[in-house]
């Protein structure tokens, strides 16, 4: 079993396209948005400045990107091959392969997460306390597990030629509407009371809650919660109904 | 039943809508036994290796492998097999590949040891998935046999292989079976099957058509080949067709005859009678491909 965890964590190294889209992309987005901001000025009522506010933003988005992103579209490429079905002819334990796989993108999340730290406090300046930046790493990347349980279920419920468009749906809906890549407070009014909803919008607002210095909102505790139960759940039900007809 | 037998099948049946893919199989595997499962295609051989290796559930009856259930027996660690088609790891090397196997089997072999047996030292760090279909199919076999297994399982194993590497793979195969392990494979190589298997099952539409020693099913279909040379001149096709239990007759330009007869002291006696003189007379049971081709029409007029 943790053989397989080591090679799966490998196989995420090892290919340049998952390492540059869910470890460097995020960094990348970061200075582009951030670059030319003020780093004096708060943002609204935050008492955040841009920096700071993206910083949780894209660190957050750069562990949705290598949880999701990763992980639906290996998944539903190897049970279309016959890999799942060969590691279901070893002694590996049923749920040991998605355990595997989220181990394997967990790992791929991290990275993504303290290099847009090194990169906002380097070139940006953003400060916090020691504890700030713990809790931070801690935070986004225990919350990167919603998702990873999302990019499992889609990996089952999506085959071939469907699970890329769909990943990206997903992906892209759950980011731009949670405020990922802009804060909400920009959409009209309708469509901010829809994103308080979102898991994305709950997971960059228990970031920020950090940088704030407050507790984490029960609203965005709750729906995070909420969502994993649910992605949790559909993962689990859509992996033994593929393993019953295997 | 006793708890030593390694494969139970009773009245197994699987159905596709209406289509019976296993239909009332019953079968015994026991320790040390070779056996080949033999059938054309869609006699229902891949939903049999399914059933058995708990990827498929029956719709009806039960399989039993080593005492428990086919899941229960792979999570264990005592069934090894080989899929004909199963993907593998995108991204890794052969080598790491059979190192996840041996970490993940109770009783791992080494892996240098299960790396040579599969002749795949020398492609030891090649990447997984870029091999030819032949190297490929050994990376699965060294799967199947990176631990101590009581049961390996191989479908269509040798498909791919060259002469060399197919004859490498049943010496190890041989080897196993020699060490008290049950070899269950199915084939469409006839002659494997009579060369290698000390047991064969033929399938045909999901049913168990003969299970027996190769001999014993050549036998079985009680059909002899007759085959022998007519001076020219002598040969009246119309008259050897009327000798009595002759079910094919066959002339050659050269003058040699080849009948199937289901009597063949019968049809010699009365071709005598002809009052002809056949030379290199030669009587012979027929070839497991003839054997397996005379069962299979049988069924199929039956069914008809």
């Amino acid at each position: 079993m943790s053989g397989l965890i080591r090679l799966e964590v490998l196989r995420v190294l090892r290919n340049r396209k998952s390492v540059f889209f869910s470890v460097i992309y995020p960094g990348v987005l970061f200075l582009l948005i951030a670059g030319s901001a003020d780093s004096g000025t708060t943002l609204g009522d935050t008492g955040l400045t841009l920096p700071a506010y993206m910083m949780v933003s894209m660190a957050s988005f750069g562990a949705l990107t290598a949880v999701l992103m990763g992980n639906s579209e290996r998944i539903a490429k190897e049970r279309e091959n016959g890999w799942v079905r060969q590691l279901r002819l070893t002694p590996l334990p049923g749920r040991g392969y998605v355990l595997a796989k989220t181990a394997g993108a967990a790992v791929a999340a991290l990275p993504a997460i303290v290099l847009v730290f090194v990169v906002a406090a380097v070139v940006k300046d953003v400060r916090l306390d020691a504890w700030q930046w713990l809790a931070l790493t801690g935070a986004i990347w225990a919350g990167s597990f919603v998702f990873a349980a999302l990019g499992v279920a889609i990996g089952y419920a999506a085959t071939g030629d469907a699970v890329r468009p769909i990943t990206m749906i997903v992906y892209f809906g759950l980011s731009l509407l949670g405020g990922l890549w802009m804060p909400t407070t920009t959409f009209p009014g309708w469509l901010q009371d829809l994103a308080v909803w979102l898991p994305t919008h709950a997971y960059a607002a228990l970031g920020r809650a950090i940088e704030q210095h407050h507790a984490p909102g029960v609203r965005d505790v709750t729906v995070l919660l909420v969502f994993f139960v649910l992605f949790t759940g559909g993962a689990a039900w859509l992996y033994r109904k593929d393993t019953l007809k295997a | 039943m006793t708890t030593t037998d390694t494969v139970v099948f009773d009245r197994v049946t699987k159905k596709y809508g209406d289509v019976r893919a296993v239909d009332g199989v019953t079968l015994t595997l026991r320790p040390g036994e070779t056996v080949a499962l033999l059938g054309p295609n869609g006699a229902g051989k891949s939903t049999t290796l399914d059933l058995l290796l708990g990827l498929k559930r029956p719709d009806s009856g039960s399989v039993t492998v080593l005492g428990t259930g086919p899941r229960e027996a792979i999570v264990a660690g005592r069934v090894g097999a080989m899929l004909q088609s199963g993907g593998l790891m995108g991204e890794v090397t052969v080598a790491e590949l059979v190192r996840l196997a041996c970490g993940l089997h109770p009783r791992p072999y080494p892996v240098p040891e299960v790396l040579a047996r599969a002749g795949l030292t020398a492609i030891a760090d090649r990447r997984a998935d870029k091999l030819s279909g032949g190297q490929a199919q050994r990376v699965r076999f060294a799967l199947a046999t990176a631990g101590d297994s009581d049961l390996i399982v191989l479908d269509e194993p040798t498909t791919g292989m060259d002469v060399t590497a197919r004859r490498a793979f049943w010496a190890t195969m041989r080897d196993q079976a020699d060490r008290g392990r049950t070899v269950l494979f199915a084939t469409h190589y006839l002659e494997e099957a009579d060369a290698i298997a000390d047991r064969v099952l033929v399938l045909h539409r999901g049913r168990l058509l003969a299970d027996g020693t190769a001999a014993e099913i050549k036998a079985s279909t009680g059909m002899r080949r007759i085959a022998f040379d007519l001076p020219e001149g002598t040969l009246d096709e119309a008259a050897l067709r009327r000798l009595p239990a002759v079910t094919a007759v066959t002339v050659s330009p050269g003058g040699t005859v080849r009948m199937r007869s289901s009597d063949a002291d019968a049809t010699v006696h009365a071709l005598y009678g002809l009052g002809v003189y056949p030379r290199n007379i030669e009587v012979a049971g027929l070839g497991l491909e003839q054997a397996f081709v005379a069962l299979t029409e049988t069924e199929e007029a039956v069914a008809a």
